[in-house]
């Protein structure tokens, strides 16, 4: 299903403690350092995240699906609202580039909906449930002591419950639309952002230049807003590039069994609902193009996700 | 070591507490939510008030968690009127042949992707590393559904090798003697987990081998092999032990899907169905269920761990 | 006698993302049987790369380009992995620098030596099992029968140490590498630890190359040193020759670098300018020519070929140092005193600044499963005295768990003491309100050790400095540029270092920010936590020197904490000698040096090793013996007296009280001092000191 923990595609050998890293070429203490303009966090992990072609592949992949989805239906024009029975199943032709799903609606329009959903509903998802979550996280791994083990068994509790089942009950208890699906996904996805903050926090906490901020006199406060937040951004943008993948994933996985969006929107997996019961008859184009989009959607937010990993670790490789 | 198994019990137990606390609130978070769930959405008000009353809904909710909590300390999950039987007993029921399915299934998948993870670290970037790597990301990138969707069509429709429904005996030796009927939803599972574990294991190898541990081992003149099982192998499993705790969620949550695709009588698929009834009863009852096997296999994980671990065994 | 180990003009690479480093660029040396060679140099001039090249254990990148590495007369270079297999951990063993990431954390130690008999000899598991514990009895693991079924973890880290040397030397190989094999132990440890490889040396018939970046472990074991530069080798010879004559300016100038030379003669430390060059494009000509004080222009153009004029003393320099009959262009080994400024004295050392009494700090120690109950108490500093006067610098030294990087904290205020009083400039510390204290801490400042983790690797250098400013609202935000501007100066950093970001810098230019930020709000006492132990000893002759300058500009007054004490020495006028939260000793710099009175004091100095074989040769003590005791549990009376040689009965029932000695402010806490004391039990209060 996705809701996990997710392993990092590469890792780079490291070099033998005494190893040559080539060191910079400067004549003494009175030169500057490095010649070239002055290099930003953002500027190298950028440079890190375009190096790695999958990501770059990803991310365009996302902004095809943005503009499939939401500057499509300008040009490919069809009616999604009524249910048109008389054309229900029909085959691809030049009228219905992939046919028609069972109520008659033009399939391709359907995946312009369904991706509009996805994505509406997995950027939103995953933004709050991560806004959230690290706020969370934070507070916890910077209280400590018994309030930090209570929050955290609160995390604990939630994450141990099934996130399907849940969703499923809350989608029968309260009428699911696009605006409820982001509160029932944030609401039970947030616990994963928050341990992983909590723990980048607690970290962070004991860096030397923490206390640095302590010893010139400053506050607690300046010392989270100012250097222990800045430093875990990090953690969290990868977090909710995950959580997007892991958003659409489970708001089709609950539309493919039925419980999803209510018409006349609706996501791609609730159009591949119909398509285990024509499975049979051989509708191709009620299967493949909506289970195509969900897996190339979710592996191309993957490999961004990788890809921003990668690029903020280099950061601490660098000694 | 002791300690910490203590304190991890210990940490269960309040986790479990939360959860029951949790899913009380959801049962009663509409109101007269409890007596609807009886009753169907539709009920009149003063139905359910009369009902309120009779079944103790009207008493405080302290009280009344207390006494749910003490039911479903003895195993009693309440009476599910619109299935006319015992909760505890459709649970026992179903249950066994849900674990059935996906423990074999995650069994395969471990089977599979582990020494598939040893072996992508130990010949990293070859081709084949590189293949394997790239099903993985479709393979966790697809929704369990849609995996499972997929073998029907392929192989059960298209090709008509194996049935597209898997056994519907009700014991488990029934299920167990039509193997024919097991392999596409195991195989659903176990593509799901073999992606993953593949992942995990591979990097969990991989930060293994920098290590200063195996450049020793090396210069002790142990072969290639040697150091991989004799040294890496062991560290590197002790990751994926506790990962296997994390997992226990995700798998549960799988075995819905793959229960309504191949039409399984399994609890994923009670929990579907009930909740086309609109049973919130026998829903929450499934939930609480699950999560306490949840939290209890990872405390299994967790002990494992602590097993394995000299550090902490020896602390 | 034919030599044991052959290497010709070795050259190894590296496969980085940059570029291919040669790390190690034509290495020739010979190591007789049983020998010592010591191969010394700074970090990254190849030291370990030669060392791994010869079992072919280099990291992934790595492999030997070129040149032969003949051991008894057979070509390793070439050999295939089966074939090499056999040598490694048989004809030769090596040891690593770190022994806690260098064992199997899941396997017992007994296992693991029993390993590396298994893969060599014939024999059953159970006699691999007795090897393992014959050896390990041999390397002086106590109970070896019971903690054979161990686990690294449940070791220290010297006995860990002494595991690995079992393990390399299970098999009786002819040559023993060890690759740092002290550096990250205590010194007192670290001298246990060399002797009993020397002992083993000669007990085994065995060669060893030890490979270190201390000139002083050199000095006082190696037979011959080579030392290293940008992966040539610049200087080998015998060591007496390369301590008392050497001929190669860089080896010059390392001596000249090092403290306890200078503090000796009273001199300036010599820093050597600029970094060591990038090997991924090696410069031509000589590689020491961009930082050497004699380059000419043939030195920048053409490369220097290892030669020598005498036998066994080879040098790779046109120019040479030292005097010689046949070289006219030789120069006096000289230090040139008129390049620098005469030694500086001190600025005046004024009145008491910081006054600690009865200082103490204990940490809670807990236990439990549930709710952590304190079991009992980690006494990090009990009930220390002492103060330091304007202008003055006072070193705290002592080894790790002695408690001198708590009594740090405590004076800067990132920790609170559990009783005892810090006294700043006449007002108690620990008495002030909230808001007090944060406008004090102005006056005393931190310099930390880590300077990459004290950095904020997200922020500016200027914004860093500018911080404790805005932090104490000094000044506008113009006023604050310019003063960082004027600090970025002191320091000897351009001002275009504000722009950059810290992991743009080396490890000396942080030190350097690191001590801009500390001077930024004009503090009197400046706290240096091991300010100069993660530095090459070139980069901390630089460091060094500007500290000692800028006390003289400045008037700083030095609270300067560390476990080596040449730089202590060097540096402080006052020092003071912790033990496992007690303080020991403290008295004037020379004084304690020379004439120490406690005998803890003494084994410090015996076990540190000196760059000058005649004093390591001299030192007949056998340092300090044993393992450091638990803080939790010090032992009752003397904390010392488990491992001092004059322990008696008494020592473990009454606490030594301190007592005067010779010397102003010179005192001692021993029943048995090294020397008598003079007059009457000191005050219980430091205020006399």
């Amino acid at each position: 299903m996705g809701m996990t923990p997710h392993p990092e595609t590469t890792v780079e050998p490291l070099a033998a403690p005494g190893t040559l890293v080539a060191p910079e070429l400067t004549a003494g203490p009175g030169q500057a350092p490095s010649s070239e303009k002055p290099r930003s966090m953002f500027r190298r992990g950028w440079e890190v995240f375009a190096e790695n072609k999958l990501a770059l592949v990803g991310l365009g992949f996302v902004i095809f699906i943005l503009l499939f989805s939401f500057v499509g239906p300008l040009i490919y024009k069809t009616q999604q609202v009524s249910v048109t029975l008389t054309n229900s199943d029909c085959t691809p032709s030049a009228a219905h580039l992939l046919g028609c799903d069972d109520l008659g609606y033009d399939v391709v329009g359907r995946l312009m909906v369904g991706g509009q959903s996805s994505l509406e509903v997995g950027l939103a998802a995953a933004f709050v449930a991560c806004l959230f979550g690290s706020i969370y996280g934070a507070v916890s791994g910077f209280a400590g002591g018994v309030i930090d083990a209570l929050l955290m068994r609160i995390v604990d509790a939630m994450l141990s419950i099934p996130f399907i089942f849940v969703l499923i009950i809350l989608a029968v208890l309260i009428h699911p639309s696009r605006i409820t699906m982001i509160a029932f996904i944030a609401l039970i996805y947030w616990p994963g952002p928050a341990r992983l903050v909590r723990g980048e926090t607690l970290s962070l906490r004991t860096r030397e230049y923490v206390a640095a901020v302590k010893v010139a006199g400053g506050r607690n406060s300046r010392a989270v807003l100012r250097h222990i937040m800045p430093n875990a951004i990090g953690t969290i943008i990868v977090q909710a590039t995950f959580a997007v993948a892991d958003s659409i994933i489970l708001l089709s996985s609950l539309g493919f069994l039925g419980f999803g969006i209510q018409l006349p929107q609706t996501d791609w997996g609730s159009m591949l609902s119909s398509g285990l019961n024509y499975i049979n008859l051989g509708y191709w184009w009620l299967i493949y193009p909506a289970g195509l989009l969900i897996i190339m959607t979710v592996v191309a937010f993957n490999f961004i996700g990788d890809a921003l990993r990668d690029a903020f670790e280099t950061r601490l490789q660098r000694r | 070591m002791i300690g910490y198994l203590i304190r991890r019990v210990i940490q269960a137990v309040i986790v479990t507490i939360i959860v029951t606390i949790i899913t009380f609130v959801l049962l009663h978070a509409v109101p007269g939510g409890e007596v609807r769930a009886i009753l169907g959405i539709r009920a009149s008000h003063a139905e359910i008030v009369a009902d309120s009353k009779l079944w103790g809904f009207d008493q405080p909710l302290y009280v009344q968690y207390g006494k749910w909590l003490w039911q479903l300390l003895h195993g009693n999950f309440g009476y599910d009127i619109k299935l006319a039987s015992p909760v505890s007993t459709q649970l026992w029921q179903h249950l066994p042949r849900t674990l059935v399915l996906a423990v074999i299934g995650t069994g395969v998948g471990l089977l599979i992707g582990i020494p598939l993870g040893i072996f992508q670290a130990v010949r990293r970037y070859s081709a084949l590393d590189h293949i394997v790597t790239g099903i993985g990301f479709v393979g966790y990138g697809s929704p369990t559904f849609f995996v499972g969707l997929l073998l029907v069509q392929w192989f059960a429709v298209d090709l008509h090798i194996f049935p597209a429904f898997a056994p519907q005996a009700t014991s488990i030796g029934g299920i167990l003697s039509d193997p024919v009927a097991l392999v596409l939803p195991v195989a659903t599972y176990a593509f799901v987990a073999f992606a993953l574990w593949s992942r995990f294991m591979r990097s969990s190898v991989l930060d293994n081998i920098v290590q200063d541990y195996v450049r020793t081992a090396r210069a002790k003149g142990a072969s290639e092999r040697r150091v991989l099982w004799g040294h890496i192998f062991r560290n590197s499993l002790i990751t994926i032990v506790t990962l296997l705790g994390l997992q226990l969620p995700v798998v549960i949550g799988g075995a819905i899907f793959i229960e309504y695709v191949f039409n399984y009588p399994g609890m994923g698929l009670l929990f579907f169905q009930s909740a086309l009834n609109t049973d919130i009863q026998m829903m929450l009852a499934i939930t609480v269920l699950t999560t306490i096997l949840t939290i209890v296999g990872n405390l299994l994980a967790d002990i494992g761990y602590a097993m394995l671990d000299p550090r902490v065994r020896y602390s | 006698m034919a030599p044991l180990l052959d290497i010709r003009d070795l050259r190894t690479e590296i496969r980085l993302r940059q570029g291919v480093v040669h790390a190690v660029d034509g290495v020739s040396f010979q190591v007789d049987p049983g020998e010592t060679l010591g191969i010394v140099g700074e970090s990254g001039c190849g030291k370990t790369m030669t060392a791994l090249s010869i079992m072919n254990l280099l990291p992934g990148g790595g492999s030997i380009a070129g040149g032969s590495i003949q051991l008894n007369g057979q070509e390793l270079s070439n050999l295939s992995d089966e074939n090499m297999r056999k040598i490694r951990g048989n004809e030769i063993g090596m040891i690593f620098q770190d022994p806690l990431t260098s064992l199997n954390p899941t396997m017992t130690i007994g296992r693991q030596i029993a390993e590396v008999v298994s893969l060599h000899r014939d024999v059953s598991h159970e006699q691999a099992m007795d090897r393992a514990v014959e050896v390990l009895d041999l390397v002086g693991i106590p109970r070896v029968r019971e903690r054979i079924k161990e686990y690294p973890h449940q070791f220290s880290g010297g006995m860990r140490q002494r595991v690995m040397i079992a393990m390399a030397l299970a098999c009786e190989p002819k040559l023993l590498i060890a690759d740092e094999p002290t550096t990250a132990l205590d010194v007192t440890i670290q001298k246990q630890i060399l002797e009993l490889i020397d002992d083993l040396r000669h007990r085994l018939g065995m060669a060893v190359i030890l490979v270190t970046h201390d000139l002083g472990v050199i000095a006082g074991r190696a037979d011959r040193v080579a030392v290293m530069y940008a992966g040539k080798i610049d200087e080998i010879t015998d060591t007496d020759t390369l301590f008392t004559r050497p001929r190669h300016p860089y080896t010059e100038a390392l001596f000249q670098a090092l403290p306890d030379k200078a503090a000796e003669a009273g001199e300036r430390l010599y820093s050597i300018p600029g970094l060591p060059p990038d090997l991924v494009n090696p410069p031509t000509g000589c590689r020491f020519a961009a930082r050497c004080r004699y380059a000419v222009d043939k030195c920048r153009q053409e490369e220097p070929p290892l030669a020598g004029e005498v036998a066994g003393h080879e040098f790779r320099c046109f120019f040479p140092v030292g005097p010689t009959e046949r070289n006219e262009a030789g120069r006096m080994a000289s230090y040139n005193q008129s390049e620098t400024d005469a030694p500086l004295a001190g600025p005046g050392i004024g009145d008491t600044l910081l006054e600690l009494q009865h200082l103490v700090k204990d940490y809670p120690v807990t236990k439990g499963a549930v709710l952590q109950r304190r079991v009992g108490w980690l006494s990090a500093v009990a009930d220390v005295n002492f103060t330091i006067r304007s202008g003055e610098t006072f070193g705290l030294v002592g080894e790790s768990g002695c408690g001198k990087s708590t009594i740090g904290k405590l004076v800067v205020g990132l920790e609170k003491p559990t009783s005892g009083s810090i006294n700043f400039d006449g007002k108690d510390l620990s008495k002030s309100s909230h808001r007090e204290y944060r406008r004090e801490r102005r006056n005393i400042q931190l310099m930390f050790q880590d300077s990459y983790a004290s950095l904020d690797p997200r922020m500016r250098a200027g914004t860093l400095l500018r911080e404790p400013l805005v932090i104490q609202g000094i000044g506008t935000k113009q006023e604050q540029l310019t003063r960082v501007g004027e600090m970025l100066d002191k320091v000897g950093l351009p001002r275009t270092a504000a722009d950059r970001y810290p992991h743009e810098f080396s490890g000396g230019q942080r030190q350097r920010l690191g001590f801009a930020r500390a001077l930024m709000l004009n503090p009197e006492l400046i706290v240096a936590d091991e300010p100069v132990s993660a530095l090459d000893v070139s980069i901390q002759a630089q460091v060094l020197n500007m500290m000692k300058e800028l006390q003289h500009d400045l008037g700083l007054t030095y609270l300067f904490i560390s476990h080596d004490l040449g730089v202590v020495r060097y540096l402080s006028d006052k020092i003071g000698v912790m033990y496992l939260g007690k303080l020991v000793e403290v008295g004037p710099a020379e004084e304690v040096y020379l004439r120490p009175a406690h005998p803890y004091t003494r084994g410090l100095l015996d076990s540190a090793p000196v760059a000058d074989p005649e004093a390591e040769k001299a030192k007949v003590s056998e340092g300090v013996t044993g393992e450091l005791p638990s803080a939790i549990h010090p032992p009752s009376g003397c904390r010392f007296r488990t491992r001092c040689p004059l322990a008696q009965a008494i020592c473990a029932d009454v606490e030594p009280p301190m007592r005067r000695y010779p010397g102003e402010g010179h005192l001692a806490a021993c029943h048995f001092p090294l020397q008598n004391p003079v007059g009457d039990v000191a005050a219980s209060s430091a205020t006399a000191v």
